[in-house]
């Protein structure tokens, strides 16, 4: 097969982010539109219904370095969120404890790591665990 | 896996035979990437630039076509701020009869000739249109800025 480089892997990732993905639930675009290395993004998880996010919008950050995606990228909450996976003091994703970035593959990509952790939102042992208030920010 | 001999040929091709103004080596570790390098072409506002480009054959090709990228900056009409082409052949005017040669000799003409009808950076386009004079020495500036070596 061939191997897609970065660079248009993730300009797959932004026409496809541009479009809109599946229900609508998550989505992203890149933080500047002018930024030609394609380094800084911005995603938002609407929480799932059943469960203490729904309603909620979850703003993220996610950074692509040189090396994605032959490295997982790096993703914080910037909305608070009280959730296994996220340091509570930085809001950092602890790549250890969410499966898709401790075993990274290369055709993952930004949309796989938002569906699963809004998945893990709506686990039975996440989905009523007490929040901050709603749109507090770390 | 092995690379489909007609890959081979052209990059043999375009290093031995290299069109004017323009120089496209694939990655070691990929022979499916390359980096391309395209001047500006003369009598154009982008004269005296060097241009960078990457350009990636994916698996389909040659029934699909090149994806191409600026990355070096540049104030196009048909450009976008991400470097992104307007050209009809990378898209539904794709030919499996034509070449990445082809493809790079296209950007290179796309360099001459502007089309502001057909933009795809679209204050880009409206500033060509409204006053082309402006327009062009805007592209000057960034080509200074932005396109030397």
């Amino acid at each position: 097969m061939a191997k897609i480089p970065r660079n248009f892997k993730l300009m797959e990732e932004l026409e496809k982010g541009e479009k809109g993905i599946g229900d609508g639930t998550c989505s992203y675009g890149l933080t500047e539109g002018d930024d030609m290395l394609m380094s800084n993004w911005n995603g938002t998880i609407l929480g799932p219904g059943h469960s203490v996010h729904e309603n909620r919008i979850y703003s993220l950050r996610l950074y692509c370095g040189e090396h994605y995606p032959d490295v997982p990228p790096t993703v914080s909450f910037i909305s608070r969120i009280n959730l296994p996976c996220v340091n509570q003091q930085t809001g950092l994703i602890d790549s250890s404890r969410l499966s898709c970035l401790s075993n990274w593959k290369r055709n993952y990509g930004l949309e796989t790591v938002l569906t699963e952790l809004r998945r893990e939102m709506a686990m039975p042992h996440n989905r009523k665990l007490p929040q901050p208030p709603e749109g507090s920010a770390y | 896996m092995a690379l489909p001999k007609r890959i081979i040929k052209e990059t043999e091709r375009l290093l031995a035979d290299p069109a004017p103004g323009i120089s496209a080596t694939s990655h070691e570790d990929n022979l499916r990437y390359f980096d391309v390098v395209i001047a500006g072409p003369n009598q154009s506002p982008f004269q005296g630039g060097i241009f960078k480009l990457e350009l990636f054959l994916p698996e389909e090709y040659p029934m699909s076509p090149p994806k191409v990228r600026f990355l070096t900056k540049i104030y196009h009409p048909n450009i976008d701020k991400l470097g992104r082409i307007c050209l009809d052949i990378l898209k539904d005017k794709w030919s499996p009869a034509l070449q990445i040669r082809t493809v790079l000799l296209s950007v290179q003409a796309l360099l001459s000739s502007p089309n502001p009808d057909d933009p795809l950076a679209n204050d880009v386009a409206q500033h060509w249109k409204e006053n082309e004079n402006a327009a062009i020495q805007t592209a000057q500036e960034w080509t200074r800025k932005y396109a030397t070596a």
